[in-house]
């Protein structure tokens, strides 16, 4: 049989932690949750090849530190590897400084060097995020955006409420895929005679993704009717978590350990070497 | 859940006048509605060449704010935000974002019940908005804007320089080079411009799909049924006196209840009994709180639902009134902020010790309902109301849970509800109450509790050709990943001709699994699920199988269309419609009902329709009773039965009951484990 023979792909697994317990796991979600969005901005800002690294060598770090089993990544679609490889070919052959002379043959790798740090680039942003998805208990994240919002409250913003529906959204989350999965399989089942004509064939297909939706929709406004149902019986919001969310020592030590790796980084990329601006 | 008093959801603006924080339904539909919204983002993001789906994230968000006030839409957007950033990054955020500006833009318009060129207009200075708004950002970020056009610029020039090697293609080289650079130099016009022009596309087909789903849900039922009161003062629910009550839900022809005369005393432990439809469930609602139509209620206080000393109220759903997704997290939830629980000794009294911790998705439907009451009783109530909390759980699940409920008495002073079509459930009552309805609910059949089988009982007699065979089938989900999990070992066993075989397990034993293995929609990770000799994987359609949510199967929007698309035939052919009614036991008139217009028994009749319409090797059955009332249940089973007696239909009922199956299903095979337990997987001797 072809399951026997081939090697299983690796699935995308969705807001579950590697199990287990390690430094990184036991941080608190909100400065997990910190600690990416100052990165993100970093990259998005100065995008050389200094911050780059830093960055991927935190990831590595944390990475080792949170034994994160290379299972966890899913595997790479053939078609990825294909376009990849499209792209740095055309990058490369584009030319551009600097220039590496070989014997008589001069090659131009500056195309090369752009696209490959915009491809590390976009690795580094997804690893990133996908750290957090691997250490973080999905029932931590609620309520550390309630303690990080904190402030907003000033401002008369309902970060409270923003908290709650969170929490409730990534409770409805999993269920919904369940049922996602249940649709696509009864969609399956089904015989799909496909009409003459293009026309015809286009409506169907139109009226296809209606009914999806509105079944999808519909097996959603009963979970929120009930879900209200279940708020209502609660006699409202109130606390979301039976334990203090809160940054502890070890949270300290990594916000400073990761701005001081991210101040140095910035400061080379400004004052230093500036891989950013090429003529 | 009330059949006759359905009140049909209002699909007007029904929250425009309120102001201040979200109501419990309006924060309910706005989460579940951000998770919607995130998972097609999601799948966008992630899946490769489905970004089109996330034109359809904006339908959940469109149905928010054209129903709802923009603080409904703002906490989606939020929730939903930070979840598909979580997953897929700020591709993920920025696709919820949109889906949130779009859908708000074109469920406002809708409900200010404008047409087609309102939306073009808004979605034209909404784009422009947009596309100033990416000009903007890539002017600050101009270092990554430099690093962005000079990775396509190196992309272009390469592909030129590849067709400049090609003889006749230097012109067409030459013209690539020139016109990206073009493009380039007028970036902010190329960006800005692209992007009103998507904004005003997506616009529009969010717009179309709104409209024709939003026609679609007019005649959904809304099944919310407890309103939060709005009595003040100190909280004193019990003890409680109803004289001459009646119920009788808007726009119904019949009282749903009453006239009741009862008492409730504080320490007290009744049990109501009656059929389906005798008002049950309305008497918990008048409990909690509801206004009677007519009669009085009598209480020294305010109801307090969900506070402190007041009413709980412990419902049916086991999944749907779990809030948070830790074991501690629900117990704890909802109670006002600075409360300190004894979280340990709670999950103690109602058997879930050392479970704190756990995933509340992880549990079982019985767990889950003994975790409710845990979180009812961290609210020390006064008053605690348990609605048909067994119906949804296994036979072990529903013996633990009586247990923790019978003994609450001794340990807290507070006045038992035990609401139950179960007669042998109210007898550690105090005292009975039997609602008989009126008249308009005649049946007043109760259901028995049928003592476990063996594994193994009597083999059918006939033995027809193999049609299922299982070799060895192991499975195994997320191989090779931190996450792997087994749900099942080495099941082997084959399904004849006729046969009625029920498989039979707990929560988590693996029966769904196999019965989609069995169905071919899943392809066991070891071994061979052969039908009729060949992969079933290869073979899906082949072999029918009938979902635990029958909604979920049933995708078009009446009966006729539904049972034509699932047996794949024309719907005009009127007799075949009406053919494949008849062979369901359901009457021609309802062909052109619409589907939410049915009751949990007629859709699941009307899924079989579709499903045998093709006549099928083989019929699985998920949980086929699961949700029915006694009288739907035996008249489902007598069907299956003469199914397979006349025409030879293959069944196999995969279930965590067996009350009433044995006459479908001669032949049980248990399962727990993912394993077959050993006296079953020989089914080889007689009885």
């Amino acid at each position: 049989m072809t399951a026997a023979a081939q090697r299983p792909r690796r699935p995308v697994v969705l807001l579950r932690p590697v199990p287990g317990r390690s430094p990184i796991h036991d941080l608190w979600a909100g400065t997990k949750l910190l600690v990416v969005f100052a990165i993100s901005v970093l990259l998005t800002f100065y995008p050389g090849w200094v911050p780059i690294g830093a960055v991927a060598a935190l990831v590595l770090a944390a990475a080792w530190l949170a034994h994160i089993p290379r299972g966890a990544l899913p595997s790479v679609p053939r078609w990825l590897w294909i376009l990849l490889a499209f792209g740095a070919l055309t990058a490369a052959l584009g030319g551009g400084s600097p220039v590496l002379h070989l014997g008589s043959v001069a090659v131009g790798l500056g195309g090369l060097l752009n696209f490959l740090r915009i491809s590390a680039l976009s690795i580094v942003l997804l690893g990133l995020g996908a750290m957090v998805s691997w250490t973080t208990n999905v029932a931590e994240i609620a309520p550390a955006v309630a303690t990080l919002g904190r402030p907003l409250r000033w401002l008369r913003i309902p970060v409270d409420e923003w908290a709650v529906a969170l929490a409730l959204a990534l409770r409805a989350f999993p269920m919904l895929i369940d049922e996602f999965r249940v649709l696509y399989a009864a969609r399956r089942l089904r015989p799909r005679p496909m009409p003459a004509g293009r026309r015809a064939r286009r409506r169907r297909r139109a009226a296809d993704v209606i009914d999806m939706v509105t079944a999808a929709i519909t097996v959603a406004l009963r979970r929120a009717d009930e879900m209200g149902d279940a708020i209502t019986a609660r006699g409202g919001t109130g606390q979301i978590s039976a334990v203090p969310s809160r940054p502890g020592f070890a949270d300290w030590v990594t916000g400073v350990l990761v701005v001081a790796v991210c101040g140095a980084a910035l400061a080379s990329e400004v004052l230093l070497v500036s891989t950013t601006f090429q003529a | 859940m009330p059949s006759n008093g359905w009140h049909y959801r209002e699909v007007t603006n029904t929250g425009g006048a309120t102001r201040g924080a979200l109501h419990p339904g309006e924060l309910a539909q706005a989460s579940v509605m951000a998770a919607l919204s995130a998972a097609t983002a999601i799948i966008a993001v992630v899946v490769p060449f489905a970004a089109g789906l996330a034109l359809l994230g904006t339908v959940p968000m469109g149905i928010l704010a054209y129903r709802y006030r923009i603080r409904v839409l703002v906490a989606a957007t939020v929730a939903g935000g930070v979840i598909a950033f979580l997953v897929a990054g700020m591709g993920g955020l920025m696709t919820v974002a949109h889906c949130a500006y779009i859908g708000g833009l074109t469920g406002i318009v809708k409900r200010r019940h404008r047409g087609t060129p309102t939306v073009v207009v808004a979605a034209l200075c909404a784009g422009v908005a947009v596309g100033g708004l990416s000009v903007l950002a890539l002017t600050v970020l101009s270092r990554l804007r430099n690093l962005i056009f000079d990775s396509l610029t190196a992309n272009v020039h390469g592909l030129a320089a590849v067709l400049g090697r090609i003889p006749h293609m230097q012109v067409a080289a030459d013209r690539l080079k020139q016109i990206f650079g073009t493009a380039l130099h007028y970036w902010p016009w190329l960006i800005g411009g692209s992007s009103a022009v998507s904004v005003v596309v997506v616009s529009l087909i969010g717009w179309w799909a709104l409209s024709r789903v939003l026609r679609r849900l007019i005649v959904i039922p809304d099944v919310h049924q407890l309103e939060t009161t709005l009595d003040t003062g100190p909280v004193a629910p019990a003890p409680v006196w109803l004289r001459d009550v009646r119920f009788r839900y808007p726009g119904a022809e019949h009282d749903a209840l009453g006239p009741l005369t009862m008492s409730l005393e504080p320490g007290e432990h009744v049990a109501v009994t009656g059929a389906n439809g005798s008002g049950k469930t309305t008497l918990m609602l008048i409990l909690a709180g509801r206004q009677p139509t007519a009669g009085v209620v009598d209480r020294p206080g305010a109801v307090g639902l969900g506070k402190v000393g007041g009413t709980a109220v412990i419902m049916q759903h086991p999944e749907s009134q779990v809030l948070g997704t830790r074991v501690a997290d629900d117990v704890v939830w909802g109670l006002p902020p600075g409360t300190r629980t004894d979280v340990g000794r709670l999950l103690g009294e109602v058997g879930l010790d050392g479970l704190a911790e756990r995933e509340t998705g992880a549990l079982s439907g019985g767990e889950l309902q003994r975790l409710a009451v845990a979180a009812a009783l961290a609210r020390e109530p006064s008053l605690l109301i348990a609605d048909e909390v067994t119906s949804m759980v296994d036979q072990q699940g529903r013996d633990t849970l009586l247990g923790v409920l019978s003994h609450l008495k001794e340990r807290h002073r507070m006045a038992l509800v035990h609401i139950t079509h179960y007669n042998n459930e109210a007898d550690s009552a105090d005292r009975t109450i039997n609602l008989t309805g009126n008249g308009s609910a005649a049946n007043t059949d109760m259901v028995e509790v049928v003592a476990p089988p063996g594994a193994s009982r009597r083999v059918a007699g006939v033995a027809g050709r193999p049609v299922l065979q299982l070799e060895g089938v192991g499975h195994e989900y997320g191989s090779g990943t931190p996450w792997a999990a087994t749900a099942l070992r080495d099941v082997s066993f084959t399904v004849n001709e006729g046969d009625g075989l029920l498989i039979h397990g707990g929560n988590g034993s693996g029966k769904s699994t196999l019965a989609w293995i069995m169905a071919g929609l899943t392809l066991p990770t070891t071994g061979t699920c052969l039908l009729d000799g060949r992969p079933a994987a290869d073979q899906v359609g082949a072999v029918a199988i009938s979902f635990q949510a029958s909604r979920l199967q049933l995708m078009r929007n009446r009966v006729d269309r539904e049972v034509a698309s699932a047996a794949g035939f024309s719907p005009h052919h009127r007799d075949r419609v009406a053919t494949a009614l008849a062979t369901v036991g359901l009457d021609t008139s309802l062909a052109t009902r619409r589907i939410d217009q049915l009751s949990g028994g007629q859709m699941r009749r009307v899924v079989l329709a579709g499903l045998l319409g093709r006549a099928p090797r083989a019929l699985i059955l998920d949980e086929p009773l699961a949700g029915l009332d006694a009288a739907s249940q035996r008249a489902l089973l007598r069907l299956l039965e003469d199914l397979r007696r006349t025409a030879g239909l293959t069944v196999v009922v995969i279930s965590h009951d067996f009350a009433g199956l044995e006459d479908l299903c001669p032949r049980t095979l248990r399962l727990s484990d993912g394993v077959l337990e050993q006296a079953a997987a020989t089914a080889g001797e007689m009885a």
